[in-house]
């Protein structure tokens, strides 16, 4: 059941086109992130739906009603800003209960709401703060708050946790995660941080120059990702070049060194190149699997693993390995066997 | 950049307040230039700059301006290094004391001074150079706000405390230190200063027609009651030191640790 | 040029939001110690430096200042009384009283409000660039002048020959009574440059200018996620003004407006130039009596001089009052 629907979305700054051709169905209750580079058009696209941008073209649409030209005023779409953007005139309770006063509910409806909405995010002692006697993450759950008080449709949050420090940032995503599935509320969720999205979202949006890249669950997009930009946006990858030997089989060659790859799709004669993640990659020689030597060209340590940069016929290509206690960690300019599994690896078409 | 609509109520608004600036200057301007009948002339500040009491007002307020700056450097620079320096804890008292001629209008104060210095045991004005003494005095007081901030604002900008130290461990005393290290740092700041202190002392006009000195603004007043195309003509000059003075200013500011100072 | 020159600076102490955090900016370390001479060490001796600057303050501001009030306490023979606070009760010292409360109040309010709309269109209209930069160089400006030249420029433009005047005597305008006016001079009904009228109209030449140089750094401070997050709760745009951003900037309102009372009330030059002393401010009133004692008892002017500091401080300890009631959500 489609819940909101962008379709055809189109937005330019006189001459600059900031969104193209923006196509996405989002379901009831699911949630959604944005993910792409600065300047991407993320916000944009968010500000139209949230009614403060006009769409140049295009249609957005909620429970199949048309909103392209609502007011902001008159959409029933909650927000979560970057920078909290709570009125600084008002306490804790008040802000939460701004919408609700808006929308004349009775006081007594209202503070039951406010009551309701601060024991949610567990700060019912904070109610007659103001805003500036809170910190940055108490500051976030209350424009949370204040966005879910007036029961919205859809709950639009622009990079909400970009201003918090690490520990803050990592307790809040599960925290909005946590209250987003128990009220059953679509979301979308804009960010630039591809582990927010990854480890949140139920489909990801990759956009890339305004124009949607993939749309896909988490393991699509970092499994199988369908442009190179995806690819390399998300999670760190090995791009080899290489020739095809065999179209058929997905055999290639890499200088002197043949590869198969596990998945491959219609090989048209144009460069391709050979994808593999560096945690897929191993150690050593191994029959069955696609081996390789090189040498060392760098060993980074970052605590849980260790990363190796190798050069391959030329090519860098890195690695990481465990940090187990038993590990012995290679010397710079060593030749090295390592070796991958033919399926952990796939043949990408070179963009431009 | 922006494409936004253009806002009509802004426009609106902005050209009242166009038209409020624009149409009594420009009264002025047109007034002034029409001494002689039926044609457009500069007679009337030919007149103006023709009487040598425009002069002599001319250059006793210019005197007395620069006269008043040097004493205010003189004495608030070395009063705001020490505060910043030893007793930040003057601070509020400094605060209050330098915002007074503010809160006791210039009328009043100029009758306290008048009251006090014009009997035994101080009194100060029986000769012209003591008079003198006294009005420097007064116009030091009546620009203290602006000259005193203006270089509060400069200094705050500058790690004093790190610069004294930093020129002390290289020999120099706390005389040098102030002249040749906090003062060449502060000169935006002293100068943004002096210049308010030049306009406000150009255009005073309560100290000096009480005291009875031979300033610009007594003169103009006494024109005003005599004649009608000099003041305009004297206006438009006066337009034109202020227009200077504040273009300066806008100038010097430029360095934006005083941007405060100015319209901006 | 007048007493008015750049009062920007004193916005620090008028509109304190403006200055949060400044006074936080010495570090609290001791003093570097060179010599361990121990009549040094004396925290006192930290404030002979500044002996200098009190000296003179003493001498040509708290002396005059207290001279004046001791002035009004004290008969001619120096023995003390309340006897002068009895020019209070003199109707022509009541009038010139009012007068000034009244011209102080209407100017600050006329150009408050002028002041606030044009400040509002320069910074949320959105008008072409070079407009804002024209309104705030010529706010600058204008607000810096006043006194003499002023009066002259209102009299070339409204005065009986002014320029406006003239124009206004080539135009039409309909009576109230239906009928035509012409040539409509507006002396003729009613309006002289030279009252009240027209004293409030040129002290709003640097007045509303104050309000915009005063109020357009905080209109300019007003995020512009507070208007959208309004919205998104469903605010209009006047309930954002109503419930965010007039209570959001009513600290820097309440500064602003003391600061163009403060402006009205004590100025001078102005009045004195455009009507001759004939509209009876305060100051004009004790202008006079600087040059002669129309009073006929020197004492009762003092006491008026005074009755001017009295109601500034008055006014500004109820700014201050409504100030931490505006500003309670403030950070200090
Ligand atoms: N009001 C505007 N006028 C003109 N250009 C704009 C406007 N708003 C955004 N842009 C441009 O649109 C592009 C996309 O901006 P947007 O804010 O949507 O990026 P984003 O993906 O949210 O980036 P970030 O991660 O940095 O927030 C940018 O190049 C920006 O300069
Ligand atoms: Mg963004």
């Amino acid at each position: 059941m489609t819940h909101l629907e962008l379709s055809h979305i189109r937005k330019a700054f006189g001459p600059a086109v900031v969104v193209e051709d923006f196509n996405l169905a989002v379901t009831q209750g699911e949630f959604i992130s944005f993910l792409g580079p600065s300047g991407c058009g993320k916000t944009t696209t968010l500000r139209m739906i949230a009614g403060f941008e006009l769409p140049t073209a295009g249609t957005i649409t909620i429970d199949s009603t048309d909103l392209t030209n609502t007011p902001p005023n008159k959409r029933n779409v909650g927000m979560v800003f970057q920078s909290y953007a709570l009125f600084p005139n008002m306490t804790v309770a008040h802000n939460v209960g701004y919408g609700l006063k808006i929308t004349s509910k009775s006081k007594t409806e209202m503070m039951q709401r406010v009551h309701e909405m601060l024991a949610l995010i567990q700060m019912e002692e904070f109610a007659q703060r103001y805003p500036f006697q809170l910190s940055g993450g108490q500051q976030q759950r209350v424009a949370l708050a204040r966005a879910l008080a007036i029961r919205p449709k859809l709950l639009l949050l622009d990079e909400p946790l970009s201003a918090l420090d690490a520990k803050i940032r990592l307790e809040l995503r599960h925290e909005i995660r946590r209250i987003q599935r128990q009220l059953g509320l679509t979301t979308i969720y804009v960010t630039h941080d591809q582990e927010e999205a990854l480890s949140l979202s139920d489909r990801i949006v990759v956009m890339s120059k305004g124009k949607i890249e993939q749309v896909g669950t988490p393991t699509e997009i970092y499994n199988a990702p369908a442009t190179e930009f995806v690819a390399r946006f998300v999670g760190h990858i090995n791009l080899l070049p290489v020739t095809v030997l065999n179209p058929a089989n997905g055999v290639v060659s890499l200088g002197r060194q043949t590869l198969r790859a596990g998945r491959f799709g219609q090989l048209n004669g144009r460069p391709v190149q050979l994808a593999v993640r560096p945690e897929e990659i191993n150690l050593g020689a191994k029959p069955d699997a696609n081996t390789l030597n090189g040498e060392v060209e760098s060993v980074t340590y970052l605590g849980s693993i260790v990363r190796i940069g190798l050069r391959i016929e030329h090519h860098p290509l890195s690695l990481d390995v465990f940090n187990e206690h038993t590990l012995k960690l290679p010397r710079i300019s060593e030749t090295l066997a390592i070796h991958f599994p033919v399926d952990a690896c796939w043949l990408m078409e070179k963009s431009d | 950049m922006k494409a936004q609509p253009i806002n009509w109520w802004a426009i609106f608004w902005i050209v009242l307040a166009a038209l409020y600036f624009f149409l009594p200057m420009y009264g002025t301007l047109d007034f002034s230039l029409r001494m002689e009948r039926n044609t457009i002339s500069l007679k009337a500040y030919e007149i103006v700059f023709a009487d040598p009491r425009f002069w002599q007002g001319f250059r006793y307020s210019t005197l007395m301006a620069l006269i008043t700056i040097i004493v205010s450097i003189i004495l608030f620079v070395p009063t705001v290094y020490w505060m910043y320096l030893k007793v930040p804890q003057a601070r509020p008292i400094m605060e209050i004391i330098t915002i007074l001629p503010f809160v006791i209008p210039t009328i009043v104060y100029v009758f306290g001074l008048i009251r006090t210095f014009s009997r035994p045991p101080f009194q100060l004005t029986l000769h012209a150079l003591t008079t003198d003494m006294l009005i420097v005095a007064g116009y030091v007081v009546i620009s203290m706000p602006f000259m005193f901030r203006a270089i509060d604002v400069g200094m705050r900008a500058l790690d004093v405390r790190t610069l004294t130290e930093a020129a002390q461990s290289l020999g120099s005393n706390w005389f040098q230190v102030l002249v040749y290290v906090i003062v060449p740092n502060l000169r935006v700041a002293i100068l943004s200063g002096a210049l308010i202190s030049f306009a406000t002392v150009m255009g005073e006009l309560i100290l000096a027609s009480f005291l009875v000195r031979p300033a610009l603004a007594p003169y103009m007043a006494l024109l005003g009651l005599t004649k009608a195309y000099e003041p305009a003509a004297l206006a438009i000059i006066s337009y034109a030191l202020t227009w200077v003075s504040l273009g300066l200013l806008q100038l010097v500011s430029r360095g934006g640790t005083t941007r405060q100072l100015t319209g901006r | 040029m007048g007493r008015f020159s750049s009062i920007r600076v004193l916005l620090c102490f008028a509109v304190p939001p403006r200055c949060k955090g400044t006074n936080v900016a010495m570090s609290t370390s001791p003093p570097p110690r060179y010599r361990n001479n121990a009549w040094r060490e004396h925290p006192l001796w930290n404030w002979v430096g500044l002996v200098p600057f009190f000296l003179f303050i003493f001498l040509f501001l708290i002396i005059p200042s207290l001279n004046l009030f001791t002035g009004a306490f004290v008969t001619n023979k120096g023995l003390f009384t309340l006897e002068n606070l009895s020019v209070f009760r003199n109707p022509l010292v009541l009038k010139a009283y009012m007068t000034s409360l009244q011209v102080s109040l209407l100017t600050a309010v006329i150009g408050g409000l002028f002041g606030f709309f044009v400040a509002a269109a320069v910074a949320l209209g959105h008008p072409p660039r070079w407009m804002r930069s024209l309104i705030m160089t010529f706010s600058g400006l204008a607000a810096n002048f006043g006194g003499v030249p002023l009066a002259f420029a209102f009299i070339a433009t409204l005065g009986r020959t002014g320029f406006v005047t003239a124009l206004l005597k080539e135009v039409c305008f309909a009576g109230p009574d239906g009928t035509q006016i012409c040539p409509f001079n507006p002396y003729d009904h009613g309006f002289s440059l030279y009252s009240l009228t027209g004293l409030v109209l040129a002290y709003t030449y640097f007045q509303f200018p104050l309000m915009v140089l005063t109020i357009t750094p905080a209109l300019e401070g007003m995020r512009k996620e507070w208007r959208e997050a309004a919205a998104n709760l469903g605010a209009s745009t006047w309930q954002y003004w109503r419930d965010i951003a007039l209570p959001v900037l009513t600290p820097s309102i309440l500064g602003a407006s003391i600061l163009l009372f403060g402006n009205a009330f004590g100025a001078y030059a102005t009045a004195q130039a455009l009507t001759g002393g004939s509209i009876p401010l305060v100051t004009i009133f004790v202008g006079q009596q600087i040059r002669g004692d129309v009073l006929g008892n020197p004492h009762e002017g003092y006491a008026m001089a005074i009755g001017m500091v009295v109601v500034m401080a008055i006014t500004i300890v109820a700014y201050s009052m409504l100030q931490r009631q505006a500003s309670r959500w403030m950070k200090v």
